[in-house]
């Protein structure tokens, strides 16, 4: 089977501070990886990278999704490839609605992929069905993109456009970040709906929380720019119960 | 010196008309005018109010000043904001400065004629008293060239659901012009309506379009005036325009500036009795080396009066931008709420904004604010589209399209704001 991602020895700095020291992460279709971590591990940089923000320089190391190498494209063809990022701090745009958003976005992916673009009333029906699944008023899809959102509706809000550009590559970033306990049911169960035999996932959260929601099959933990354990699901227990300071302290000594 | 060869073509007109004077009320405003032009001449950047803005340049001994009768072309950019205005809208043709009607039309309770040398009407009385021939070297120099004044006169409690079209052009085909179109909209009380100016230029040669525009709105009356520089070719344009609010009345300026290698636009509104309320909008979008410069004063003279004024642009590329607003709010003029804000988006390193916001409060019981910006797009909001599929080109044309269009949404006529939301789209190239 070939994997989705695989990720070799991936180093990358930012203003010449080394973040990422050699990462490596190969998900299969179908798995949904955590990747926990104290603050400052460098989680969102992986993600940052992954998507392809230009602050981060790639010092070393390679990044191959599909077959193709994803450090050759731009942040938009990585997109249309299949690759989504639930950002952490989705953005407000001023004066472009959420539906004239997703009908870009959308469109350019389906160009990206020789179709045509959706006749109007088949995208509005779609984006309806969509919504749905995070319990999203249809209201929002006139409202400027995130302009005077709550937190939760932000969220959700990534979570639907994750739904209508179906990934075969999702990376959240701290989606839970932010959320009560209702906003995060919400929010897991529109994951959850999208998990198919076909596609992955990388769940980046701070707290094993949301694991309970959204189970993972493999759990990694980052510190200092490394994975420095890998396990199952109860890892995310055991660090819950014990916190992060056991995992660095053990692997000071074995560094 | 190119001024002073303008300045000695005025003068020898003055005193061509000088001798050919007669004792008419119109041809004493035009002497006026022309000595007030004499004194206040065509201003240099030393000039506070022009201070950005070098006009002259623009002014030499070779503009044709007054109209020719040679065959003249309508403007393809004016036909096409006509038909955006629905079939019923009514079409004031002014060609080099004069208006292409000769009769005195009545439509729907507004009479609409030209104002000529030897003309007793009651509008008379109007003319000039808004815009002062004393102040502004553009309102001398239009009162010292034109030769008519165009007419629209809209009488007590007429609502006049036709929009009206003042598409004013100049053909410049056989040489350079100066042209001056000047029109007079008087609102009586109680009625409304809706009046769209616009400016052309056809033809190779240069044209200097120095327009006065005045407004009298009426106790209870509520007029829209848009205002269009969209001018693709060779035109210049340094316009004016002022108007006077009533008692409980409302003025609603809007104003786009969607082409044009030089336009300059001062509105002067006055709120003169409690309860009247001013709007002005304006939107700029600008590439290549264009240069849009709006002045705006709203004076607040009454108390209770109510302004509120939004002015956005966009410039790409060596563009320039200038916005000056001013706000007077005079010693009894006491719970006046006043609000302007001037937005400027820049989308290359070489485009210039200068903004100058300007309040005077003499009173002590209103609400005022003002504020103005200068920027570029969001990074991090581009980023977030990329990430979506969007490429970066299309993702910075949405955000900035978005950017103008809250301007135009507030013009009014559903038809207008679909062209002119075209125009923008088109010109910052957003597939739409």
């Amino acid at each position: 089977m070939t994997p989705i991602l695989e990720i070799t020895n991936l180093h990358a700095s930012i203003d010449g501070t080394e973040i990422l020291k050699g990462i490596n992460l190969t998900i299969q279709p179908g798995e949904v990886h955590a990747v926990m971590g104290p603050n400052g591990s460098g989680k969102s940089t992986l993600a940052s990278v992954l998507a392809g923000r230009e602050e981060y320089t790639v010092t070393e190391g390679t990044v191959v999704f599909h077959g193709h190498d994803l450090l050759d494209m731009s942040p938009e063809d990585r997109a249309r490839e299949g690759l989504f990022l639930a950002f952490q701090y989705p953005v407000e745009i001023p004066g472009v609605s959420t539906a004239n958003f997703l009908k870009s976005a959308v469109n350019a992916q389906r160009a990206h992929r020789g179709l045509s673009p959706l006749e109007p009333a088949e995208f509005l029906a779609l984006m309806k069905e969509r919504m749905a699944l995070v319990e999203m008023n249809p209201a929002f899809l006139q409202r400027s993109l995130n302009e005077g959102f709550s937190g939760g509706e932000k969220k959700r809000n990534e979570i639907f456009q994750m739904a209508m550009l179906e990934p075969t590559l999702a990376i959240l970033d701290e989606t839970d970040s932010g959320l009560d306990i209702d906003a995060l049911r919400i929010v897991a169960n529109g994951v959850n709906a999208q998990r198919t035999p076909h596609n992955g996932m990388i769940v980046i959260t701070h707290y094993q929380r949301l694991l309970n929601y959204i189970v993972p099959d493999v759990v990694h933990v980052l510190w200092n720019g490394r994975i420095v354990r890998t396990g199952g699901k109860d890892l995310a227990l055991t660090l819950e119960e014990r916190g992060y300071d056991w995992i660095k302290t053990e692997s000071s000594v074995e560094a | 010196m190119s001024v002073s060869a303008f300045t000695e073509r005025i003068r020898s007109l003055a005193q061509h008309h000088d001798t050919a004077a007669s004792e008419d009320a119109y041809a004493a405003l035009r002497r006026h005018g022309f000595s007030a032009f004499e004194r206040l001449s065509i201003p240099t950047p030393r000039h506070e109010e022009w201070k950005y803005t070098n006009v002259t340049s623009i002014f030499d001994g070779t503009l044709v000043i007054g109209a020719t009768d040679a065959a003249q072309r309508p403007a393809t950019s004016g036909a096409e904001i006509t038909r955006a205005l629905g079939a019923d809208v009514i079409v004031l043709h002014v060609q080099n400065g004069r208006l292409q009607q000769d009769e005195h039309s009545v439509i729907e309770g507004v009479d609409l004629y030209d104002l000529r040398a030897g003309a007793t009407t009651d509008d008379l009385q109007f003319l000039a008293s808004i815009a002062k021939v004393d102040d502004h070297p553009f309102v001398a120099l239009n009162t010292a060239v034109h030769d008519s004044t165009v007419v629209i006169h809209l009488h007590r409690n007429v609502h006049l659901e036709r929009p009206i079209h003042v598409v004013c052009s100049a053909d410049t085909t056989t040489s350079t012009q100066l042209h001056a179109p000047r029109v007079l909209v008087v609102a009586e009380s109680g009625s409304s309506a809706l009046i769209v100016e616009s400016h052309h230029t056809v033809g190779e040669h240069a044209a200097v379009c120095v327009p006065v525009t005045e407004v009298v709105v009426q106790a209870g009356a509520h007029l829209q005036h848009v205002k269009i520089v969209a001018d693709e070719g060779q035109g210049k344009h340094v316009g004016y325009t002022a108007a006077t609010v009533a008692r409980d009345a409302t003025y609603a300026s809007h104003v786009a500036c969607l082409a044009g290698a030089f336009t300059r636009n001062d509105l002067v509104v006055q709120l003169i009795e409690p309860s009247a309320s001013a709007i002005l909008n304006g939107v700029s979008v600008l590439h290549g080396s264009e240069m849009a410069d709006n002045h705006t004063v709203v004076d607040h003279r009454a108390p209770h009066c109510r302004s509120e004024e939004l002015y956005k642009g966009v410039y790409d590329d060596r563009s320039v931008g200038v916005f000056n607003g001013k706000i007077f709010v005079q010693p009894h003029a006491q719970k006046t709420e006043a609000y302007q804000s001037s937005h400027a988006l820049l989308l290359s390193d070489r485009a210039r904004m200068n903004a100058k916001p300007q309040l005077e409060i003499w009173a002590d019981d209103v609400k005022c604010s003002h504020g103005a910006t200068t920027g570029q797009l969001n990074e991090e909001a581009v980023f977030y589209m990329q990430a979506r599929g969007i490429d970066r080109a299309a993702a910075k044309a949405l955000m900035t399209y978005a950017f103008a269009a809250e301007v135009v949404e507030r013009f009014p006529h559903e038809g207008l704001r679909s062209l002119l939301e075209q125009h923008i789209a088109q010109k910052l190239e957003v597939s739409r």
